[in-house]
């Protein structure tokens, strides 16, 4: 028996490919992060005077908040110019979304039309948001139309890939009871798969409307959009109003917290939505 | 005329595997016929061949004269209306209610735009209902289909069968997910059914008592090819043994009450 025992140290882990690339990798980056911290350009800066500024800032952006320029009024308006962004972008992606995912679920298309779909919106979703409104903006300039297009595209591709794969995840019976009674593919589409899925696809229809809200506030900023996010642009860079940009932040919080309130309400209501 | 002929069916998938081997029989308008066999000897493949929900891939079906291997699109649609099905796992739309899923069944005589709104008729809907109060299940009408029982969930699966006014069932393991009494109460709605509105049931079936208590005529069928077909009286313990491939006293079976009912 002493013979099975190894004259050298007993390895906890086998000695194979994937523990060495780990170890490998992580003795990188350790060395890395040091070279990083050692070479950083402080450019004599006084950290602590630095942290200090910091947090007084934060105390005025949050404890001093109000507006000056603008009107409560206009600060809604603002507010529901992106909300707006976000709600048509998400509904227009979502409907055509719907469509498009219906050919791209293996068990309701042959497999050759569901991989050509799933690729190229594979295609779509790897490309950011703002490269697409960037993309856009070549033919139509910087401004609202971009913004829609980009966000309207890219929003498309990420809920083919949710709505598909919550439509696989359907028990395959259902669909065959369904054409064993001679019901055609729309019909079983509208009365099996859209009522069972129901809940799923709105949940995700939700996220994807709490993604395009803080996506259209960058674009407000960044392409020029209008909004919220462009009011903030202008008093962070432009009037160097952090007052002004603490109401923004709060206002974009309330309305976020809202968001997830509804979202949540929303569901169980269509959850229970048949009368007992 | 026969309302079913099968005439060598064959059923492969790819090279190898044979599901069914040229299975030949015929069954009458308003015949009771339980079809026994072991797991994947070929029940439920020979079932879905009957509504095409598979492909057969050499033989031929007659259903009430016509040849069901080449029908496509509309005639198929029309084919499969004339047939009932009921599951296992009864695959009702859990979401809906039990009237929506037993108007499903009249999909099939519906154009495109009607079904997908959903949009039935009067007299359709009067007989759904009326299906459903012979059924029992007048109470459940607007109940969604997952707050019933699984015995509950059968009797509307068999309601949406009915609906479509087919002229056969099929059954695939009607009562395998239930317990004894529900078991009872299906079989003998089934029976019913044959008996008074005259029409033919094919049911595949686990449990051999069941099928030799209530069947007419048994069809026992092993890898894929028909080892009995004849009357329940005739079916003998060793051929029940070859049906199931097993040695006598492998099978949990107790089949001296077939001889004293």
């Amino acid at each position: 028996m002493e013979a099975s025992l190894p004259s050298r140290r007993i390895r906890l882990r086998p000695r194979n490919r994937a523990n060495t690339v780990l170890q490998v990798t992580l003795i990188t980056l350790v060395l890395l992060t040091a070279y990083g911290l050692v070479t950083l350009d402080t450019r004599n800066i006084d950290v602590f005077a630095a942290l200090g500024n910091m947090f007084n800032d934060f105390r005025i952006v949050f404890l001093e908040a109000r507006l000056e320029r603008l009107s409560w009024f206009e600060l809604f308006r603002e507010l529901m110019i992106t909300v707006g962004l976000g709600l048509l972008t998400t509904v227009t992606g979502g409907i055509i979304a719907f469509f498009l995912s219906l050919f791209a679920a293996q068990n309701l298309t042959p497999r050759q039309v569901t991989d050509t779909v799933k690729a190229l919106m594979a295609f779509i979703r790897a490309v950011p948001t703002v490269l697409w409104v960037l993309f856009f903006a070549v033919t139509t300039g910087l401004g609202s139309v971009a913004a829609i297009l980009g966000m309207t595209f890219h929003s498309i591709s990420y809920l083919v890939k949710a709505y598909a794969e919550t439509f696989e995840e359907l028990d395959s019976g259902i669909l065959e009871a369904l054409r064993a009674s001679g019901a055609n593919w729309w019909q079983t589409v509208f009365q099996a798969v859209v009522p069972s899925t129901a809940s799923a696809l709105l949940s995700w229809t939700f996220v994807r409307f709490e993604i395009n809200f803080s996506v259209a506030i960058a674009m407000g900023a960044t392409a020029g959009a209008g909004g919220i996010g462009f009011d903030m642009f202008m008093a962070s860079a432009f009037y160097l109003d952090l007052r002004e940009l603490g109401v923004f932040t709060y206002a974009v919080l309330i309305f976020a917290i809202l968001l997830e309130w509804t979202a949540t309400r929303l569901k169980e209501t269509v959850g229970i939505k048949r009368p007992v | 005329m026969s309302l079913l002929e099968l005439h060598s069916v064959t059923k492969r998938y790819g090279a190898e595997t044979l599901a069914l081997n040229s299975i030949t029989f015929s069954v009458q308008s308003g015949e009771f016929v339980a079809i026994i066999g072991p797991s994947g000897a070929g029940k439920s493949t020979l079932l879905r061949c009957i509504n095409r929900l598979i492909d057969v891939s050499e033989g031929d079906i007659l259903f009430n004269g016509v040849s069901v291997p080449k029908l496509r699109g509309k005639e198929l649609r029309h084919h499969r209306t004339q047939i009932g099905m009921i599951f296992q796992h009864y695959n009702l739309v859990n979401r809906l209610s039990v009237l929506e899923n037993v108007l499903h069944g009249r999909l099939g005589y519906k154009n495109t735009l009607q079904g997908i709104l959903g949009l039935y008729s009067e007299q359709e809907k009067r007989e759904a209902v009326r299906i459903l109060e012979t059924l029992g299940l007048y109470e459940q009408m607007y109940k969604r289909c997952d707050q019933l029982s699984g015995g509950q969930k059968q009797r509307v699966g068999i309601a949406r069968a009915l609906v479509q006014q087919p002229k056969m069932l099929l059954c695939d393991e009607p009562i395998a997910s239930l317990d004894p009494s529900s078991a009872k109460v299906i079989m003998d709605t089934l029976r019913e059914i044959n008996r008074t509105m005259g029409i033919t049931v094919l049911v595949n079936l686990h449990q051999v008592d069941v099928a030799l208590h209530y069947a007419e005529r048994i069809i026992g069928i092993n890898r894929g090819q028909v080892i009995y077909d004849g009357p329940p009286h005739a079916l003998s313990n060793a051929q029940i043994y070859q049906i199931y491939g097993s040695e006598a006293g492998e099978l949990i079976l107790d089949l001296k009450e077939r001889y004293a009912a």
